[in-house]
């Protein structure tokens, strides 16, 4: 095992990541189980400032925390009375599966976390400088010159997307 | 600037989005599971692009973000449908499409 030379920051921070991340599950109240999201997602972007690509930070703070969050925030304003609901209903799914399946998950994840330490994680061989990397004018360049045709076949998805939602959402006249 | 405590972090969120996904029976914490199992592959994504001095994996990350971001308004325009026409926010009620 390699010996990690890792901030006390991170360690703060990775650990309030799990710890916000399980209190998504463990919440009993689904606005609860919000707002530990919203925690994970500004820890997550606290992280990133950590490494230094503050580009990401700021989108993920803006387009998750910003936009995502209160659009579920709403949504789930909008059943308050639906949630207690589900308590009072019968489960269909069957238990041992489910419970078994995610053993399986974890079970792997676990494999790949033995095999992990024996991966060469020290290569450094970038071809940016580190002044340059992750930099707004490095990413916007990539962005419009390298990945042009990724990145409008996203837009097109996006606009698709926003016409979806607004088909689906919409009241059915009967 | 260790690659291994980052990808150890991300496997352990991208588990408890899986066991999110698995257990929960509200759809909309199913929902926010899912966008933890995609933040996940975010830190991944960012840690590796760091480590390796390519700016890629960001571009990755950008990329993500917008699909996670149509991923949920979709979803939550499916919920608010099923809503509306049948007053459930439960996943095993979800069952329409059942043939």
């Amino acid at each position: 095992m390699v010996v990690m030379e890792i901030a006390p920051l991170q360690w703060v921070l990775g650990l309030v990541l799990i710890l916000s991340s399980l209190g998504v599950l463990l919440a009993k109240e689904a606005v609860h189980a919000c707002l530990s999201f919203m925690l994970a997602l500004l820890t997550l972007a606290g992280l990133y400032l950590e490494l230094h690509v503050e580009l990401i930070a700021a989108l993920q703070v803006l387009v998750y925390a910003g936009a995502i969050l209160v659009l579920f925030m709403f949504v789930i304003v909008l059943f308050q009375d639906a949630h207690a609901k589900i308590l009072h209903s019968k489960a269909r799914s069957n238990r041992w599966l489910i419970v078994s399946s995610a053993s399986l998950f974890a079970a792997a994840f676990l494999l790949f976390a033995i095999w992990m330490p024996n991966v060469n994680h020290h290569v450094n061989q970038g071809t940016l400088q580190p002044a340059q990397f992750g930099t707004l004018k490095s990413i916007g360049k990539a962005l419009y010159i390298d990945y042009f045709f990724p990145f409008e076949a996203v837009i097109l998805l996006f606009l698709v997307a926003i016409v979806g939602a607004l088909y689906i959402g919409k009241k059915e006249r009967s | 600037m260790d690659v291994t405590f980052f990808i150890f972090l991300s496997m352990a969120m991208f588990v408890i989005g899986i066991v999110g996904v698995l257990f929960k029976r509200n759809i909309l914490i199913f929902i926010l599971s899912i966008e933890m199992m995609l933040n996940a592959g975010n830190l991944a994504f960012v840690a590796f692009s760091k480590t390796w001095g390519d700016q890629t994996g960001l571009l990755w990350v950008f990329f993500i973000l917008v699909v996670a971001a149509a991923e949920a308004a979709i979803g939550l325009a499916i919920v608010i449908n099923q809503f509306r026409n049948r007053q459930v926010v439960d996943i095993d009620q979800y069952d329409e499409l059942k043939g």
